[in-house]
């Protein structure tokens, strides 16, 4: 029942949290990763099915790049490799309301080498081809239509950039290795892809949905940096080096995301690799410890981004053009954008 | 300003009374007629789910900083926040054979000295974000371990007691018993803070913790892999199914839950040893269908901790004197 004064105090409220979007999600007065930036798309009103066809973008993307590397087929053609492992029999459907169903260029099945990386590839692309039909489950008619995926020379084009070794024949699917950097390219993105829209959700259900997706990314990133961190303990191999590499450019192209407005924005980093820092623990100071966690190094609360950092990141830069936001933002992975309401 | 704070408060007591309203009875029913049709609403606030929250970071921080440093929270970390109301009892830890764990590499030492840190941090964070209203560390037991592998058939009554301070492949099993439950633990609270809460950031901070102890926890869940198939089998390596037959005695605990693991209803999923690249892993615990992650209720985590499955228990295993929240007693 709204009586004059609590229709005042849900009018407050309401204020509150348009105010609290167009802040990006994260307004715990400084105690929470510092600050959050801009929602570029705050003036647009959006649903929860608009935050969840963002989730499905991401979702086709990395299911694309997991099914290829693990089995050599697109998540539509599953082949035998990929229906022994519990891909679905008729593949999963890639066609949708919005948008029509665009094509994955490049990637091949990984000649893995070692039980460990295999396994996790074998399980990651089961894992990531059931959130996209989980997601399009819970979307029903509103599904977007999966867009272009490029997973093949937008790889070299992002080492490039980032400036890991031998970038410009860089290729994820070339030993396990490469493809556990191809890996960690995308499972942090998708932890800071969910935390951000988790306070755009305004059903309950949704965002339970949303947490389970979440954990499940954070899982799949923890378990990437564990195997890489496994596999260069010394960061004398390489890798820890490539990670940093990825992880600074991500940082970077998300501040760039972050900077295109007038809202503050914490200078500091959103995004760490694997190189060790050092901690202070209860009665001891300067401990050497690792960083399997990509998260705030005050708080330890992992990074929120929102749509337009990721869509910047994902595109390699698309979404920004000097201080002003593009859309539909296109490149890297997305050649001809994403489909749905961000974009 | 003033008005404005004040309608604000007015507006966070409300929603509060209607998330409590709406949400399952948190708390026993005590002297209510069997007949009647009479149930508890009980009122909580984001500052409750917080102390929850806090509860279980302070039984980890001292977990692993203990694993890490042989030192647990300083005192500073668990005194009495300024303007705290009432009695600030502080309860003692329990050590068991807690102590640094021996004979570790450079590379395992950095990562219990990581995952410490960050505990000590959430902890941290809780007790800043929370103020005076930040509850004292409970009573904590780390000598539960002993019972709880022997109520999981890993060790026998009369064997040494099982010690995660022993090894390092010890201390995967005893960290195991904790991450799954602390990222459940969060996805189950998150959906419960207030529309006000959502607003000041406590979902955002909520979610970035979840996503921390899912880092951790897949920390555990891909090293006890990795080691079991560089052993070459499970007989060679029994950690893994040591981590196997907690999950199990987990999902016994779990009143209203009770099925086993990897099984319909389920919120936990087994390890697996895969035989060669093309066998899958199973470092993610979630739905078998969707690949969504668990969630679990508060009452399903008390009845965890307590080590407990028993209707109505208010204190027990890692928390003899019970946890330090509105929620310490468990339901069905």
């Amino acid at each position: 029942m709204a009586t004059p004064e609590t229709q005042l105090v849900d009018d407050l409220l309401q204020q509150g949290r348009r105010r609290l979007l167009t802040l990006g999600g994260a307004a715990l007065a400084g105690l929470v990763l510092g600050a959050s930036p801009a929602q570029a798309n705050a003036a647009t009103p959006y649903s929860d099915s608009d935050i969840l066809n963002f989730a499905l973008n991401l979702e086709f993307l990395e299911a694309n790049f997991y099914y290829l590397a693990a089995f050599g087929c697109t998540i539509d053609k599953p082949n035998a490799a990929a229906i022994a492992a519990g891909a679905p029999t008729k593949g999963i459907p890639i066609t949708g309301s919005v948008g029509t169903a665009g094509t994955v260029s490049g990637g091949s099945q990984v000649p893995f080498s070692t039980t460990t990386a295999g396994a996790y590839a074998t399980e990651t692309a089961i894992e990531e081809g059931k959130h996209v039909l989980a997601i399009q489950s819970a979307l029903g008619t509103s599904a977007i239509a999966q867009p272009a995926i490029n997973l093949g020379t937008a790889w070299p084009a992002l080492a490039t950039k980032a400036g890991v070794a031998g970038g410009a024949t860089f290729s994820p699917y070339a030993s396990d290795s490469n493809f556990l950097l191809g890996a960690y390219v995308f499972e942090d993105v998708g932890v800071t892809a969910y935390l951000g829209a988790a306070s755009l959700i305004t059903s309950a259900s949704n965002l339970q949905i949303a947490a389970g997706l979440l954990s499940v990314e954070a899982y799949h990133a923890g378990l990437v940096r564990t195997a890489l961190n496994a596999l260069d303990p010394t960061a004398s191999a390489g890798l820890v080096t490539a990670t940093n590499q990825i992880s600074t450019l991500r940082a970077s192209l998300s501040k760039a995301a972050a900077s295109s407005t007038a809202n503050p924005y914490d200078t500091n980093p959103d995004d760490f690799g694997l190189a060790t820092t050092t901690v202070a623990l209860a009665g001891t100071a300067n401990l050497s410890a690792t960083r399997i966690t990509d998260a705030d190094p005050t708080n330890t609360i992992a990074f929120s981004r929102t749509t337009t950092q990721v869509l910047n990141i994902v595109t390699g830069g698309g979404a920004i053009n000097g201080t002003t936001v593009v859309s539909p933002a296109l490149g890297t992975f997305f050649p001809a954008g994403l489909n749905g309401l961000f974009k | 300003m003033r008005t404005l704070d004040s309608l604000v408060d007015k507006a966070l007591s409300r929603r509060t009374f209607l998330a409590g309203a709406g949400a399952a009875a948190a708390a026993a029913v005590t002297g209510c007629s069997s007949q009647g049709v009479t149930t508890t609403t009980p009122l909580y606030t984001d500052a409750d789910i917080l102390n929850y929250a806090l509860n279980l970071e302070y039984l980890e921080a001292e977990f692993y900083l203990r694993a890490a440093t042989g030192a647990g929270l300083a005192s500073a970390d668990t005194a009495a926040p300024t303007g705290y109301t009432g009695s600030y009892t502080l309860g003692p830890v329990t050590p068991g054979l807690a102590a640094q764990v021996a004979n570790l590499t450079t590379a395992q030492q950095q990562i219990l000295n990581e995952i410490a840190y960050e505990e000590q941090q959430h902890v941290r964070f809780l007790r800043a974000a929370l103020g005076k209203a930040a509850n004292p560390r409970p009573a904590i037991d780390l000598s539960f371990f002993g019972p709880l592998a022997t109520a999981a058939g890993i060790t026998t009554s009369t064997a040494p007691a099982f010690n995660p301070f022993a090894s390092f492949d010890a201390f995967l099993v005893g960290a195991f018993i904790f991450e799954d439950v602390g990222v459940t633990a969060y996805a189950g609270a998150a959906p419960m803070i207030s529309s006000a809460g959502v607003t000041a950031g406590y979902l955002t901070a909520a979610g970035g913790i979840l996503a921390v102890e899912a880092y951790h926890a897949a920390y555990i869940r891909t090293t006890l892999t990795a080691r079991a198939i560089a052993a070459g089998n499970a007989s060679a390596y029994p950690y893994l199914g040591y981590a196997n037959q907690i999950e199990s005695l987990r999902a016994s605990l779990t009143v209203g839950n009770a099925a086993q693991p990897s099984t319909a209803g389920a919120v936990e999923t087994l390890l697996t040893l895969p035989s060669g690249p093309t066998s899958p892993s199973a470092i993610v615990p979630a739905d078998q269908t969707t690949a969504i992650g668990f969630a679990r209720t508060i009452n399903q985590v008390h009845h965890i901790v307590y080590g407990s499955g028993t209707i109505g228990t208010k204190s027990g295993g890692f928390f003899p004197n019970g946890t330090n929240s509105l929620f310490a007693t468990t339901t069905a």
